[in-house]
């Protein structure tokens, strides 16, 4: 559905945004996992027509991106990560506005749009009210409100979890999943549940490039039976970590217990458990930055 | 712990480009102020140096005015700036003390903003030695005018200003309140300046002033050239106390900061309005989920027009909502009710509020606001959606990119408009609360879409560099460089409209020619920069920015993309429609019409006076008889003139040279030249020198016939006021009759511009003893008194008029005819005027009295009609008869202020008196004035005509004077003559000092108009006030009857002093000397007045007084002289609430008193209440307010 080949992008100041970045992304909810500064807003960006790349193509559904901004612009949902609104306009008001921006060209369509996307994101009673007096939360939903205007075929959201209570979260992600029944949702998070929970299919990036894609589950099952936890003395962390790959830490109880990934049991105490993506998402971060660092471990590509 | 703040935070401050951008942006100001006249900031003019320590206290002053919008940012903004960057948190939550944190930001912000007065400073200094300035108008370098600056203006100015904003800052919390605090203040203070000009209280219109400047120019108001250049005033006591008090008030604003500023989180505390915030929104219910539903995209997508227009209408909203907006329209109207409710006086009477002056004042004084205001909302509307950082949303929607920029661009015109129509409403509503004047609602349209234009096209502009630039900042700095560089390069001379974006000739209004012909060459040049604009609006649209700022070579690929299509069409046809109109215009101004920058103009008349002032005033024949037909053809602006001259040689001696002088510019045919030989033909100048082949004997005539043709081809690059209009032509016999001899009006009076050329001194006129200039009279030296008579033709709906009494009126071929003969001699100057008008006829014994006015101008008709009746009856029973049979005023379009007398024929501007509102009869009349003065002209000018030398215009303009003030002072009492003294003695005063060559005695005004009106007005009153009424005009009606219609020699103003001396008693003679001949000031005082009641009833008087009399050279350096002539002294009764007007003498004498301080006693019967020394302000005085004092009682 959206296919993105060679995508390169270097900025001014030498940062190599995207490197090489090739995707398939079919209909359905699709994550976008990597570290903060990993390049996934530069890509989002660069799908959603901002930003042009130094070389390399987008297709969606035969359209080309690059050469058609417009064609694909018509057909977009776009929430950006940190985006701003008119304080004093009401919800209602710049959504109307939005709605004819977003190319709705009948009056009374664009109403009936506005009107159910503001009781499907739950903002029907504070339509009237400024936006500036919206909570975080509140404000989100009218940034996926504004996306799903004029029943968009591709939705970008970039982050859109961030700062929201745990409730808002699910309810934002279900909202999501809904809609990415009928469409292609590219979802960017760096939080990795919620692509285990939600995303039929995923990648990684960091530095610009594409570590895995494919789905979740599968990633998952390549870790089955290598990763093994052990908790430790806060003394020792160093020598484990020197000693092993020690994908994560974590606190259990005022005591580290480290997960590590290895094809045996690494050494006594150490007890198998059950892989999940986070395990996934470290092993592909160490593996990462164990080639920059030029000790090269052979990456573990999942299909 | 102040020290830490003050440290870092001068740091800060000396590090922010800003700082260093407005210090060099405004010593680039201070630089061109102090070393070129194009750019003003109370610079120096005529003699006073342009580093004359007045000029640098005073340029310092108004810097540390405009300084205000800087102060703002440096003072005022660090106490805001932590929680706008969102630090105070964490600032606020250490334990520091505010005191140290306000005291150390504050010292801070104030070295800041002291650096920039350093370099202002130093920009004042170094302007004057550039190498283009006159030496001869630089001084020796001083100090210490800076450090009086500094330590009057700046310093003091810097610390209220800093502290009043501080205050404000503290106390809002909001950079936008602060803004609208300095602007309210502005308008405040200058409305208040404005309102105080004219009270009495000069104590409280100079304390009120914050920035001390008023005080300093009422210190310096009447400096002499000399004065201003030598040094400063002494700081008397306004300027001590006014510093004073603003000082206290400063230091008093820094403590209630320092009380008043909370370090708690803006916004927390009440909002300001009352309006309490609404409480964050917590909405716990779920989601509800609405069936998601489809939705089908509908077939007919939005048009990108649609789009185009709801963002317009979403933007411009935005704007007219926004506070910046409304402030700066408040401020603008302020403004304009301050301009306009003192604009166009004329001794303090009001004219009626015609729309057309509304205009004016809107553009004078309400307008200018928009070039702010455009290139403020030009950076506003493009980067708003970035600002609320939402533009990645909406860059991703599918708009074309044209159609943000398009509707940016009509909100930023309908932000134009809607300030305009504003200014409309404000304009009607004073218009309707004034009264009298009807509301012309076209012309409103009319005059505010032309004003409208120049903004429009700026704001574009500005909309396109910001696009471009894509930085606010920068677009905002570029913005201001091509404002700057559009002074800079009219200084260069660059003067054409083709290159100085977004020029056009000017398009006056006048009442009678409304925007006559001058729409045409002002819609071309508006085509041409609309074009213009509209290929940076395409370019712009391809350069527009989504998304991310890309790097120019991405933007570069980009455009050239967009440029493919439509787009690169629109912008070929533009190109084309740019160029197209541009050469039209070329063709216009530079080959139909003829087009030198001004310093070529100037060269141009240089290279004539070198080559041909060797023939000037040399022996000549004279005109005796002037016969023309001229044909004015008003809708095509053309005249053709068929004329005759009779020539005789009125010397001893035969001549056979000719030299005649045309204008090279219009077609001049001399159809009978008799045999001659040519000597010298300069087409370039219209000089042309001939050797008759028979030579003419003394006494002998000669008869000239030639044809003038005046076309008035296309339009021109300067859109010049011209004499030939539409409706109200008027022109005089100087501007296309052919003329003999060098013509010395080209000369150039300016000395810098004429020692850059290497010309010496200018000679405004031939020294009073020069014998052989008396040869010929003021008037020129080419005839002394013709006999006249032409017919003039004009369109069938206008009427015609020149000098001369009508033979005969006749149509012929759809064109009027009018046919005017004078029955004797008369000067050689006349005038032609056409025009539609309406006629009100009087008459004064019979003699017919015609008023041509303009429809609209009806109201002052009759006063005028009223005005001649009483001049004729003053003059003609005091001086000799009125010579011609008939008088008759003609209103001609406002392109120029002044009423001019021609034999029985006397033009009157629009602009002055036909609009005068003398509903409120205590004004001053000044309608029934200028009429008394220009009918007396009929007798000073026309009777007699002086010698073309020093003093000719004492003989002309002084004695107008004061035969009008005579009739006026018949008509209005003694009372009214002192307020219109009063002005005259103001503008005397003032204008003396920016005398370009050298002040004369008022015997040798060499045409200088502060002293042959002015100081005129105020000698002959106070000359009547010593020897009488009667004496003088015996004296005047013996000199009018010995000399009046003399030829060569003609009379001087040494001719008439000997008349007036002869009927003046001897101890009045040295008066005479020291009014005329001399320049003579008074500084008389009372400084002490007490009166105690004796046991018998009366009052016993003791004052204190100074007396001193000081005489003025050229340049106005004063010696003292000795006290050596009565003073008057007076003692006035009122009655309890009563006006001076209404007051009673009790005792009044003219006493010898010494000069210097003395003391006078006297008794009176009743209780005194005032008492002065020439009381009546009859003698020059600089402080006229000090001469009377009340009486205290003891």
């Amino acid at each position: 559905m959206l296919s993105i080949k060679q995508l390169n992008k270097t900025y001014a100041n030498g940062v190599h945004a995207l490197n090489d970045v090739s995707l398939e992304i079919p209909n359905g909810l699709f994550g976008l996992l990597g570290p903060n500064g990993a390049g996934k807003s530069s890509l989002m960006r660069t799908i959603a027509t901002l930003q042009e790349p130094d070389s390399g193509q987008i297709h969606f559904k035969g359209l080309d991106v690059l050469q058609d901004k417009e064609g694909l612009r018509r057909q977009l949902g776009y929430l950006p990560q940190d985006f701003g609104v008119y304080p004093k306009v009401c919800a209602e008001d710049l959504l109307h506005h939005f709605a004819v921006l977003k190319g709705i060209g009948i009056k009374s369509e664009r109403k009936e749009q506005v009107e159910s996307l503001l009781r499907q994101t739950n903002l029907w009673e504070a339509r009237k009210r400024g936006l500036g007096t919206y909570s975080g939360g509140m404000r989100q939903r009218f940034g996926i409100a504004q996306a799903l205007l004029g029943s968009p075929k591709l939705v970008i959201v970039d982050e859109p979890t961030a700062g929201l209570d745990p409730d808002e979260r699910n309810r934002f992600l279900n909202l999501l999943a809904e809609i990415g029944e009928q469409v292609v949702v590219i979802l960017s998070t760096h939080i990795v549940e919620d692509v285990t929970d939600l995303c039929p299919r995923m990648a990684m990036i960091c530095k610009g490039q594409v570590l895995i894609q494919g789905e979740p589950q599968a990633a998952i099952a390549s870790l089955k039976n290598k990763v093994w936890r052990k908790s430790i003395q806060k003394a020792a962390l160093a020598d484990y970590q020197g000693r092993f790959n020690v994908l994560s830490t974590r606190l259990v109880a005022g005591k580290p217990q480290i997960n590590v990934f290895a094809e045996t049991q690494p050494e006594e105490g150490f007890t198998m458990v059950e892989p999940d993506l986070e395990d996934v998402y470290f092993l592909q971060l160490r593996n990462s930055q164990a080639r920059q660092a030029g000790a090269s471990q052979g990456a573990v590509h999942v299909v | 712990m102040w020290f830490e703040f003050f440290k870092f935070d001068l740091r800060y401050q000396l590090r922010q480009p800003l700082l260093w951008v407005s210090a060099l942006v405004l010593a680039a100001m201070a630089f061109g102020a102090s070393s070129t006249d194009a750019i003003q900031v109370g610079g120096s003019i005529g003699n006073i140096n342009r580093n004359a320590p007045v000029v640098i206290a005073q340029m310092l002053g108004s810097f540390s005015i405009i300084s205000m919008f800087i102060v703002t940012i440096f003072i005022a903004g660090t106490v805001l700036r932590d929680s706008d960057i969102g630090i105070s948190d964490m600032i606020f939550s250490t334990p520091m003390r505010k005191q140290d944190y306000l005291i150390g930001r504050f010292l801070a912000g104030l070295l800041a903003c002291l650096t920039i007065f350093i370099t202002i400073a130093l920009g004042i200094m170094i302007g004057p030695y550039m190498p283009w300035v006159d030496s001869a108008k630089v001084g020796p370098f001083s100090l210490q005018p800076f450090l009086f600056g500094f330590a009057i203006f700046v310093l003091p100015n810097l610390l209220f200003i800093g502290s009043f904003l501080m205050l404000l800052a503290a106390t809002t919390r909001s950079m936008m309140l602060v803004y609208v605090g300095v602007l309210v203040f502005f308008v405040l203070w200058g409305v208040g300046g404005a309102f105080t000009r004219d009270i009495s209280n000069e104590w409280l219109a100079v304390l009120i002033d914050p920035f001390g400047t008023r005080a300093f120019s009422r210190a310096t108001r009447y400096f002499s050239a000399a004065e201003s250049n030598a040094g400063l005033p002494s700081l008397n006591g306004f300027i001590l106390a006014n510093r004073a008090l603003w000082t206290t008030v400063a230091l008093g604003c820094f403590a209630a900061t320092l009380i008043l500023f909370k370090p708690q989180r803006a916004g927390t505390a009440r909002s300001l309005f009352g309006r309490k915030n609404k409480p964050q929104a917590s909405d716990s219910a779920s989601l509800i989920r609405a069936q998601a539903r489809p939705y089908a995209v509908s077939s007919k997508a939005a048009s990108p027009i649609l789009q185009c227009w709801k963002i317009f209408c979403f933007d411009a909203i935005g704007v007219f909502k926004s506070v910046p907006f409304l402030v700066m329209m408040l401020f603008a109207i302020l403004n304009f009710v301050a301009s306009v409710s003192m604009g166009g006086r004329l001794y303090g009477t009001d004219v009626y509020p015609v729309t057309r002056l509304m205009l004016e004042n809107l553009t004078g004084s309400f307008n200018f606001m928009l070039i702010i205001i455009v290139t403020f909302y030009a950076g506003e509307l493009i980067f708003k959606e970035r600002q609320a950082k939402i533009a990645d949303v909406i860059d991703a929607m599918p708009i074309p990119n044209w159609a943000p920029l398009v509707a940016k661009s009509m909100a930023l015109v309908g932000v134009v408009l809607a300030f305009l129509s504003a200014g409309i409403l404000a304009a009607i509503c004073f218009q309707l609360i004034r009264g009298g004047a009807p509301v012309e609602l076209g012309l409103y349209l009319k005059g505010s879409l032309i004003g409208a234009v120049p903004f429009i096209l700026m704001g574009l502009c500005a909309l396109v560099l910001q696009v471009f630039t894509n930085n606010k900042f920068i677009g905002y700095l570029l913005m201001i460089l091509l404002m700057v560089s559009q002074i800079v390069m009219s200084i260069l001379h660059y003067d054409h409209n083709l290159y100085s974006f977004p020029g056009t000739p000017s398009i006056p209004y006048s009442d009678m020619n409304g925007f006559g012909h001058f729409v045409k060459g002002w819609s071309f040049f508006v085509l041409y920069w609309s074009f213009f604009s509209f290929i940076l609006l395409v370019l712009a649209q391809a350069f527009w920015v989504r998304g991310l700022s890309q790097e120019w070579r991405v933007r570069w690929r980009l455009a050239l993309t967009q440029l493919k299509g439509p787009s690169g069409l629109l912008l070929s046809l533009s190109l084309i429609g740019f160029v197209g109109t541009g050469a039209w215009i070329f063709y216009n101004t530079n080959v139909l019409n003829h087009y030198l920058p001004s310093n070529k103009t100037l060269d141009r008349q240089a290279l004539y006076e070198k080559q041909y002032r060797q023939y000037k005033d040399l022996p000549h024949p004279k005109i005796t008889d002037i016969r023309a037909d001229v044909d004015i053809f008003p809708e095509s602006r053309q005249v053709s003139i068929k004329g005759h001259y009779v020539l005789q040689n009125k010397s001893a001696d035969v001549q056979d040279i000719l030299r005649l002088q045309v204008d090279p510019d219009i077609e001049t045919i001399w159809l009978n030249l008799p045999s001659h030989k040519v000597v010298l033909d300069d087409q370039t100048f219209g000089f042309k020198i001939i050797q008759l082949t028979q030579a003419l004997a003394p006494q002998g005539r000669l008869e000239l016939d030639f044809t003038v043709n005046i076309k008035r081809l296309g339009f021109t690059n300067s859109g010049a006021t011209d004499s030939i209009n539409l409706n109200g032509t008027f022109f005089n016999n100087g501007a296309f009759f052919p003329h003999f001899g060098y013509n010395s009006g080209v000369e150039i009076q300016d000395r810098s511009e004429r020692r850059k050329r290497g010309l010496g001194e200018p000679e405004r006129m031939p020294k009073l003893e020069d014998e052989a200039a008396r040869a010929f009279n003021t008037f020129g030296s080419e005839a002394d008194w013709i006999n006249f008579e032409t017919t003039i033709s004009t369109s069938q709906d206008q009427i015609a008029i020149a000098p001369g009494y009508l033979q005969k009126t006749w149509e012929d071929q759809g064109r009027r005819y009018f046919h005017y003969k004078m029955d004797k001699p008369i000067l050689n100057f006349f005038a032609y005027l056409s025009a539609r008008w309406e006629v009100k006829k009087g008459d004064w014994k019979g003699l017919p009295i015609e008023i041509y006015y303009d429809k609209k101008h009806a109201y002052n008709v009759d006063r005028m009609i009223y005005g001649t009746q009483k001049s004729l009856d003053y003059y003609s029973s005091q001086f000799t008869p009125y010579q011609f049979q008939q008088v008759r005023i003609l209103e001609f379009p406002s392109y120029q202020s002044f009423a001019q007398s021609f034999a029985n024929t006397i033009p009157y501007s629009e602009g002055i008196g036909f609009i005068a509102d003398l509903r409120d009869t205590e004004d001053v009349d000044y309608v029934f004035y200028v009429t008394a003065h220009e009918m007396a002209h009929q007798w000073w000018g026309h009777q007699i005509a002086g010698a073309g030398v020093q003093g000719s215009t004492m003989l002309i303009e002084s004695l107008a004077q004061y035969s009008a003030m005579m009739v006026m002072e018949k008509e209005y009492g003694r009372d009214k003559m002192r307020r219109f003294l009063r002005y005259e003695l103001d503008r005397y005063l003032r204008d003396r000092g920016s005398e370009q060559i050298e002040e004369q005695p008022l015997f040798r005004v060499e045409n200088q108009q502060y002293i042959h009106y002015r100081k005129g007005s105020l000698v002959f009153y106070r000359l009547r006030d010593e020897i009488g009424e009667e004496p003088l005009n015996r004296a005047l009606k013996r000199y009018l009857q010995d000399k009046a219609f003399e030829e060569a020699p003609y009379t001087t103003s040494k001719d008439l002093l000997s008349y007036i001396r002869a009927e003046a008693p001897a101890d009045k003679q040295g008066l005479i000397t020291d009014l005329f001949e001399k320049i003579v000031f008074y500084d008389n005082r009372v400084t002490d007045a007490t009166a105690k009641q004796r046991p018998d009833g009366q009052w016993d008087i003791t004052m204190k007084i100074h007396l001193a009399k000081l005489e003025a050279d050229s340049k106005g350096t004063e010696s003292p002289r000795l006290y050596d002539e009565p003073i008057e002294i007076a003692v006035f009764a009122r009655v309890p609430g009563a006006k001076e007007k209404d007051e009673r003498v009790l005792w009044s004498e003219k006493r010898q008193q010494p000069g210097g301080d003395s003391i006078v006693t006297l008794t009176v019967k009743e209780k005194p209440f005032e008492l002065g020394v020439d009381p009546y302000n009859k003698m020059i005085d600089r402080v006229s307010s000090d001469n009377r004092k009340e009486i205290s009682i003891e």
